[in-house]
Parts: C-alpha cells; structure tokens; sequence
C-alpha cells in the first residue's frame, strides 16, 4: 500500500514541478520586481478596489507580456502582490507595512480611497520606498511632506473650481439662473472639506454668481440620508451638490427622487457615470453631471484603446477607477526604468523628475509638483444621457465636448 | 428650516424610517428574548436575506416584497438548522462563546456573499422605485411607507402569534422563566430552535424589504446592526413593542437633530442614546412602562 503511495505521489508531483518549472510567465532566468499595493477589496469601497486591481494588473500584464521591465541592462518580471484591507484605514497601514517587512516589495502602489490612502501614506517614507497612487484626492494627502508619495489624481479642490466654472459658463449662456443657489453636502472627510472649501471660496470671490444656501457634512457610509435631505429639500436651491463616495452617492440619490425633489442642476462631485451607480439607479441616473479625473466617452486613441481592451478582457465598460490605476501603475515603470536602478530613493528622484506623456488623462501628460501631487487639473465634466451613455460637456475645447441639457429635465 | 411644514415633512419622514428600524431589529430582540445570546449574525442574514431577494427577482422577475415573504421559509430553515447544528452546543457555556460563533458565522456568511456576488453595490429596480403618494399635502416615497407598512404588519402577526397561539405562549413562557417553563412541560429546546429560526427569517424578511430602498453589497447590514442594537436595548430587550417604540426615538431624535446639529453626527447621537440608555434605564422603555403602571 505504501509503495503504491509512493509511486502515486511521484506521478503527481513530479509533473507538478515539471508545469511549476516550465509554465508561462517569464524565462526562468529573469529576475523579479515585487510591487505590493493594498486595495480595499471588500468592505464598503470593494467595488471601487476591484476595479482598482483590474487596472494595476493590466499595466503589469503590459510589461511582462513585453518581456519584461527594462531596468539598466536587465529584464525583471514584475510580480504584483494584493493584499485586502477591507476597507478599514487601520488594517490598511499595517498591511503595506507588511507588504514591505514580510514580502519585501520593492515599490508600492497605492489603495483606494482618500481616507485608505491617508493611512499608508506614512509607511513609504518610513522605508523609502516609492509610493504611487491614483486613489486618493484630497490635497490634504500631499501636505504632509512625505518624499516618497507620489498622485496621479487632481485634487476635490480643482474639482470643485472646475464645477464653479463650468457652472459659471452655463450661466452665462441663460441655462442657469445667476446668481445660482447652491445646497452643498459633502462627506466628512478630507474628500468632501475640500469639495467644500472650493466651492465656498469661489461663491466669496464670487457673490454675484454663487450664494451657497445650505452646506452639511454628512457621515462617510450612510444608511440613511432622508432627514439630511428634507433639509435641501426645505432650502429650494436651484443646484444640488454633494460630495459623495459611490455607495454613498447610490443611496442619496435614490432617497433623493423617492422624496420627488428636484434640483435644475445636479453634481455628485466624481459620481453618475461609473457603471456600477448606473445599474443600481437606473434612469435616477439620467442627466447627472459629474467632474472626473477620465470617462471612456474621451476620444483620443489612448483612451480608446485602454476602453476596447478592457472591454475584451472584462466585458464590462471601465471607468476612471480602472483607467487612473493603469495610468498609474505604468507611472511607476517609467519612473523605475528611467532611474535605471531598483534602489527606492533613485526611483523616488526619477518620478520627481518624470514627464510621463502617454497618460490616458485629459491632456495625456502626468508630471508631479514638488510635494508629489499631480500638477494641472486634468478634468472633464460629463452628463449622463439616457441608455447608460455620457457625453462630455467639458471642457469647451475638446472636439468631443458636446452641448450640456440644463435645467436637468424633471423626472416622469 | 422651522417651518410647520418643513417640521411636517421630517416627521413623516421619521416616522416611516422607525418602521425600517423596528423591521430590522425584531429578529434581534426576539432571539435575546428567548435564549439570552445577541445574534451578531443578524446583520448577515440581514444581507443574505438581499442577496436572494435578488436572485428571486432575477430568475423569477419576483417583486422585492414578495421575495421578502419568500425569506421567510427559506430563513427559519437556515436558522433552525444554524441552531441545531452550532447554537446549541455553545449554549451551556458562557454568553462570550455565543457571541463569538455568531460572529465567526456573519464573518462566513460575508464571505460567502463576495465569493457568489462580488464586492459591487447591488438593487433591485422596480417599477414604484422612484413613486410617491400625496398624504394631506405631504409626498411620500412609495417604497418607505410599504416598508412601514410591512413591518406593522409583522409587528401585528408576531402580536397575534405570541398572545393566541400555543407557541406564542410557550415562546413567552420561556421568556419569562426557562425553568419553570421545563416544569410546566414546555419543550425548551425546541422552543429555542423555534425562537432561532423565526428571528433569523425576520431579518432576511427585512434584508428582502430593504432593497426597496438601498443598494446592497456583502458588507450591507453592519451599520444597521449597530443601530438595532441601540433600539433593542431602549425597547426593553425583549418586548416587540418596545422595540418599535425604541425604532421611533432613535428615528426622530436623528431625524430631528439635523435641525440642530451636523447631520455628520447622526450616528454619535444613536451610540449616545446607547450608552444613556444602558446606564440610565438597562431596562429600556419597558421597564419605565411597568414602573408606571406599578
């Protein structure tokens, strides 16, 4: 019995090694670069994280089916390692300390969202190791001097003076009232203060055209926003804007129309095209506006041809989530094969100096300022159009930027 | 903002959110009720009880509020068999290795969840999603008085079942005493196995109600367990009207408070109402109520 064991663990396991061996992926003398990231893919922003992964591991695909990443004079392997924090800032800080002390990673990408990312941030400085993220926007991330940080995102401040101007632009042309009335949620983060800090600061250089009527932070992953939206719903504000997390954003919106409130316009800050608010919402989608870091809609090849890969590879359309963290992620290569070195600080120096001109944001070009934010403020403003489609309404000089319809037509 | 018709509003509003909480807590109470244990797997089934709500509208094109009736079977089959095979045997040990399995079980049950569905938000759209009806001049959402209507229902049934039936008075019995429930002849056990079942479907019941108005993913549930345990504790514990007594101050004093305070703070001021509760009166509601009547 025994020696039928024996002989029938060497029929399995020495074609297990012999496949371990000779399976596709990379030469077996090619050396390997470990990129860690933690990504909340559970918890309340799982989907967000999901998409998150798809993209990173298309940018790693991208290398390593391009035999490899060019560093020096030698070809490496990228491995990527994705561990789940599950949406907990805590579980996340100590989890990309894991990714460095236990599988000694050589560089890191970032998590998703501002609140996870304001959580790893201090372990890349504490180890040198180069950080990239393309999930957290609040430029409160980039004010704490940290060297090894590095965001492909612009800010929610820029965000919010991109809705004021495209605001102020409708306005001009008799589509909004002027002065407008704005009611202003956002969330109590550092996400929705500088929503909210942008808007306040262009209605006070700006009385004439904005006059901000109600502003109420609300708790970051509400059940229920009924009572905070009688409140809108009391102050008759001619927009409604909220800065809001997609599950979130879902959730008001719905409780927004149960309720028959109407606004002429409508912004949830970044949310209203991502596909999956779109399936959850239905028509309650129909004609929202929303500033965003990439939409699909862009027309210039890059985009076009990251959104007809992504739909072969998932079958699904992708939104800025997957399309930042591809950009993201191929960020970090460049900075890496420019430095010509794995050390952490002649990377860090690379990407400080990187221009990286191939980027699927608008503009196609990701540079960092000093403090290792993004610089510019690459938005387009899109609107949601009935049968899951979005045009993009800004800005004015892209060929594709379509006319807006505002006032948002009222609900059946 | 103090208007009398803005006040109107926040009170209707209110009072048809105290109907989603006191939904989503009976099972809770009922559960405590007869064997002590706090259900942590409350919140799961809670989500589970979404999760198939869906699957019977996508396979079945069945209405969220009949596959919330749907639920009900199905769920008091899981949670008397979750008693019989795990609750059970941690019974005789103490109240931590109860709380410590129900909580290993949601655990279980999430992940089961993202394994089957995914980490994306789900719902369920239907055709009255985005209805209102007209009540003395007042809009209200469709869905939110269906949800309340739907749990006085429950709140009338379980009424009926606890006070006409036998079950209800053998329920109640070991409420009262488990002793002397054994010594008048009341099955116990089974009873417990009974208790289980019925507030495990309670809260797929309200899990399937819920997608009427939320989106759901396998995190769903665990904010609102938080809150269940707030208004099960103000309700007494173990009294089904304490609990929709309780659902209402934690619904108007959050629906209120807006008024007054950041609308951030709404769940500080349900936590905070736990603590009061827990120190000022561990009896809830119900223990003012008898020491009135006393």
């Amino acid at each position: 019995m025994r020696r039928y064991l024996r002989v029938g663990s060497v029929l399995f396991i020495v074609p297990a090694l012999l496949l371990v061996l000779v399976s596709p992926g990379r030469p077996a003398a090619m050396p390997e670069i470990k990129v860690g990231t933690v990504l909340p893919l559970t918890g309340a922003f799982g989907s967000a994280g999901l998409y998150f992964r798809q993209g990173y591991q298309m940018a790693v695909d991208d290398v390593n089916n391009g035999g490899g990443l060019q560093v020096g004079s030698q070809k490496y392997h990228v491995n990527l390692i994705i561990l789940d924090d599950g949406s907990n800032g805590t579980q996340s800080r100590s989890l990309v300390e894991k990714l460095v002390t236990d599988q000694h990673v050589n560089f890191l990408l970032g998590g998703y969202d501002t609140s996870l990312v304001e959580a790893q941030e201090v372990v890349p400085d504490q180890y040198k190791i180069p950080y990239v993220e393309g999930g957290g926007a609040a430029s409160d991330i980039f004010k704490r001097g940290y060297k090894y940080l590095f965001g492909t995102l612009a800010t929610v401040y820029d965000m919010g003076t991109t809705t004021a101007d495209f605001l102020t632009y409708q306005m001009s042309q008799g589509k909004l009232p002027k002065p407008l009335t704005e009611a202003v949620v956002y969330e109590n983060t550092d996400h929705g203060k500088d929503y909210i800090n942008a808007l306040t600061d262009e209605a006070k250089a700006h009385p004439d055209l904005f006059k901000i009527v109600l502003s109420q932070p609300f708790q970051l992953n509400g059940s229920d926003f009924s009572p905070l939206l009688q409140q809108v719903k009391a102050v008759n504000a001619e927009a409604f804007l909220s800065d809001a997390h997609l599950p979130d954003f879902i959730t008001m919106q719905r409780q927004y129309l149960q309720l028959g409130m109407y606004s002429p316009f409508i912004s949830y800050g970044a949310r209203g095209p991502d596909q999956a608010g779109r399936r959850a919402l239905g028509d309650g989608a129909d004609y929202l506006v929303a500033a965003l870091w990439w939409t699909p809609a862009l027309k210039d090849p890059g985009s076009q041809l990251f959104t007809a890969r992504y739909q072969q590879q998932f079958n699904a359309t992708p939104d800025w989530f997957q399309a930042l963290a591809y950009d993201t992620g191929r960020v970090l290569f460049a900075g890496v094969h420019n430095a010509n070195s794995l050390d952490g600080t002649a990377v860090r120096d690379s990407l400080a100096r990187l221009v990286f001109r191939s980027a699927l944001i608008p503009g196609n070009v990701i540079r960092f300022g000093a403090n290792g934010q993004i610089q510019g403020s690459p938005y387009v403003v899109v609107q949601n159009t009935p049968g899951n489609t979005v045009r993009i309404v800004w800005p004015r000089n892209l060929p594709e930027t379509r006319d807006v319809t505002l006032p948002v037509p009222r609900m059946p | 903002m103090f208007t009398a018709q803005n006040l109107i509003s926040i009170g209707i509003a209110a009072l048809l959110t105290a109907g989603l909480y006191a939904a989503m807590s009976y099972g809770l109470a009922l559960i405590y009720g007869v064997m002590k244990v706090i259900n942590l797997s409350n919140a799961g089934f809670l989500m589970l009880g979404a999760f198939m709500t869906l699957v019977y509208s996508d396979a079945w094109h069945l209405d969220p509020m009949l596959g919330a009736v749907v639920n009900l079977p199905v769920f008091f089959l899981a949670g008397w068999l979750l008693y019989t095979l795990l609750v059970r045997r941690v019974m005789a040990a103490l109240p931590i290795a109860s709380l410590l399995l129900l909580f290993a079980v949601w655990l279980v049950l999430q992940n089961v969840a993202l394994l089957i569905w995914g980490s994306d938000d789900h719902s369920i759209i239907t055709a009255y999603t985005y209805k209102a009806v007209e009540i003395l001049g007042f809009r209200v959402p469709l869905t939110r008085l269906l949800v309340f209507a739907f749990a006085l229902g429950a709140l009338g049934v379980l009424h009926v079942v606890l006070g006409r039936t036998y079950l209800g008075k053998a329920l109640r019995a070991t409420v009262q005493d488990p002793q002397a429930a054994v010594l008048a002849g009341i099955d116990t056990e089974r009873i417990s196995a009974l208790a289980f079942g019925l507030g495990t479907a309670l809260a797929a019941f309200a899990g399937g109600l819920l997608t009427l108005l939320f989106s759901f993913t396998p995190a769903f549930g665990t904010d609102l367990q938080l809150k269940s345990f707030t208004i099960i504790v103000l309700g007494g514990l173990e009294s089904f009207t304490g609990v929709m007594v309780g659902a209402a101050i934690v619904s108007f004093a959050e629906s209120y408070a807006v008024l007054f305070m950041r609308a951030s703070l709404q769940n500080v001021l349900s936590y905070a109402l736990l603590v009061v509760a827990l120190v000022v009166m561990p009896g809830g509601v119900a223990q003012l109520w008898t020491r009135h009547r006393s």
